[in-house]
C-alpha cells in the first residue's frame, strides 16, 4: 500500500473513534507527520498501526494515555527517533515540486496582471526587462526565503500540539500577521536591493505568463507520477 | 531513562522476536500475546517503537497484508539476521538467568 492509500484508510477509520481519542490521537498524528524529513510511508504506517490498536483497545473502554502512557508528546519523541529518514531522492523530488508550484503560480500571476493592466490601462509595460544574472540570483534567494517560511510554519503547527491551554486567538494572529509582513518584505526588497549584473533581457509578459503554465504542467505531470499530494 | 524501562527494553525486544518467529503477527495481536503471557507492566503501546527499531535494523520486515477480517495490517516476520539475533537473546539470557537469580535471592526484600 502506498502512503497516500494509507492516509485515505486512516481519514476512514479515524471517525470511529470516540471524542476524547479522536482528540489525543489527533495531536499525536499531527506532532508524528510534522517531524521533518521522515520517510513517508513508515511513518504513515505507523500511525495506522496506532489507530488500528487504539480502536481495539476503545472497545474495551480504554484510553490513549491508557495505551501509549501518560506523557503522549514523549511517547511520540520515542517513535519519530526510531522512524527512518525519507530517501534522498524523494526529499529532493518532493522539493522540487514544491519550487516549480510556487515558481508557476508567481510567474503566472505576474505575467497575466501586468499584461491585463498594459493592455486595458496602459499601466507599467508590455514586458519585463532585467539583468539576467541578478534575475537568476533573484529567484534563487526567493525560493530560499520560501523554503524557510515553509519550514517555519510546519514548525509552528508542531509546536501547537500537545498544548493542555492553547494562546489567545489574538496573541497568535499578533505574531504571525508580524512574521509574514517579515517575509512579504524580503520577498520584495531583495530583488530591488541586488546589484545588477548580467546581459540585460526583455520578455514579453505574456510569454512570462506561459512559462508559468508550462511550470504549473510539469509540476502536475510530477504530481501524478509521483503522488505527492494524492 | 529510568532503570526499569532500560532494563525492560532489551529483554522486550527478545521477546518480541521470539514470538514473531512463532508465527508473523500484527502490531494489537502482538501486545495482546506479551500481555496474556503475563507482561503486563509493559504499556501496550511500548512495542511500537520497538518494532521501528527491529525494522530499523533489519532483523524483521513488516508487510501491508488484508486480514481476514478486512482491515489492512502489519504483519511482522523474522529476517535470518533477526532469527541470529534471536539466539544470541536466548544464549545471553540463559547466561545470566540463573547468576542473577542467585544473587537476587540473597538480598532481603523489604
Amino acid at each position: 500500500m502506498n502512503a497516500k492509500d494509507i492516509i485515505e484508510l486512516n481519514n476512514e477509520l479515524r471517525e470511529q473513534l470516540n471524542k476524547e481519542n479522536l482528540a489525543a490521537y489527533e495531536d499525536m498524528l499531527t506532532y508524528i507527520r510534522l517531524s521533518s524529513n521522515k520517510s513517508e510511508q513508515q511513518t504513515e504506517e505507523v500511525l495506522l498501526e496506532l489507530l488500528e490498536h487504539l480502536l481495539e483497545a476503545q472497545k474495551s473502554g480504554k484510553t490513549a494515555k491508557d495505551i501509549f502512557g501518560e506523557d503522549l508528546k514523549q511517547y511520540c519523541d520515542e517513535l519519530i527517533n526510531e522512524i527512518p529518514g525519507e530517501k534522498m531522492t524523494k526529499n529532493m523530488r518532493f522539493w522540487s515540486y514544491i519550487a516549480l508550484q510556487y515558481l508557476a503560480v508567481i510567474t503566472l500571476t505576474f505575467g497575466l496582471l501586468s499584461f491585463l493592466l498594459h493592455s486595458f490601462f496602459q499601466l507599467g509595460e508590455s514586458s519585463l526587462r532585467f539583468p539576467l544574472g541578478t534575475g537568476v540570483i533573484a529567484i534563487l534567494l526567493d525560493l530560499g526565503l520560501f523554503y524557510l517560511l515553509v519550514r517555519f510554519i510546519l514548525a509552528w503547527m508542531k509546536n501547537s500540539s500537545f498544548k493542555e491551554k492553547r494562546p489567545k486567538k489574538w496573541v497568535e494572529f499578533l505574531q504571525l500577521w508580524l512574521i509574514m509582513t517579515c517575509a512579504i518584505a524580503l520577498f520584495y526588497f531583495i530583488p530591488k536591493l541586488l546589484p545588477h549584473f548580467g546581459t540585460t533581457i526583455t520578455v514579453h509578459n505574456l510569454v512570462i505568463a506561459a512559462i508559468g503554465v508550462i511550470l504549473y504542467l510539469i509540476a502536475k505531470i510530477l504530481n501524478k507520477r509521483y503522488r505527492f499530494t494524492s | 531513562m529510568s532503570q526499569r524501562s532500560q532494563l525492560l527494553k532489551g529483554i522486550l525486544e527478545g521477546c518480541i522476536l521470539a514470538i514473531i518467529q512463532q508465527e508473523p503477527a500484527y502490531g494489537y495481536e502482538l501486545s495482546m500475546k506479551l500481555q496474556k503471557f503475563g507482561l503486563t507492566e509493559v504499556s501496550e503501546g511500548s512495542i511500537y517503537p520497538i518494532l521501528l527499531r527491529l525494522q530499523k535494523e533489519k532483523l524483521i520486515i513488516g508487510e501491508m497484508r488484508k486480514s481476514e477480517s478486512g482491515p489492512n495490517r502489519k504483519y511482522y516476520h523474522l529476517t535470518d539476521k533477526g532469527e541470529e539475533a534471536l539466539q544470541s537473546f536466548i544464549e545471553h539470557w540463559i547466561s545470566i538467568k540463573h547468576p542473577v537469580e542467585n544473587i537476587l535471592e540473597r538480598v532481603k526484600r523489604r
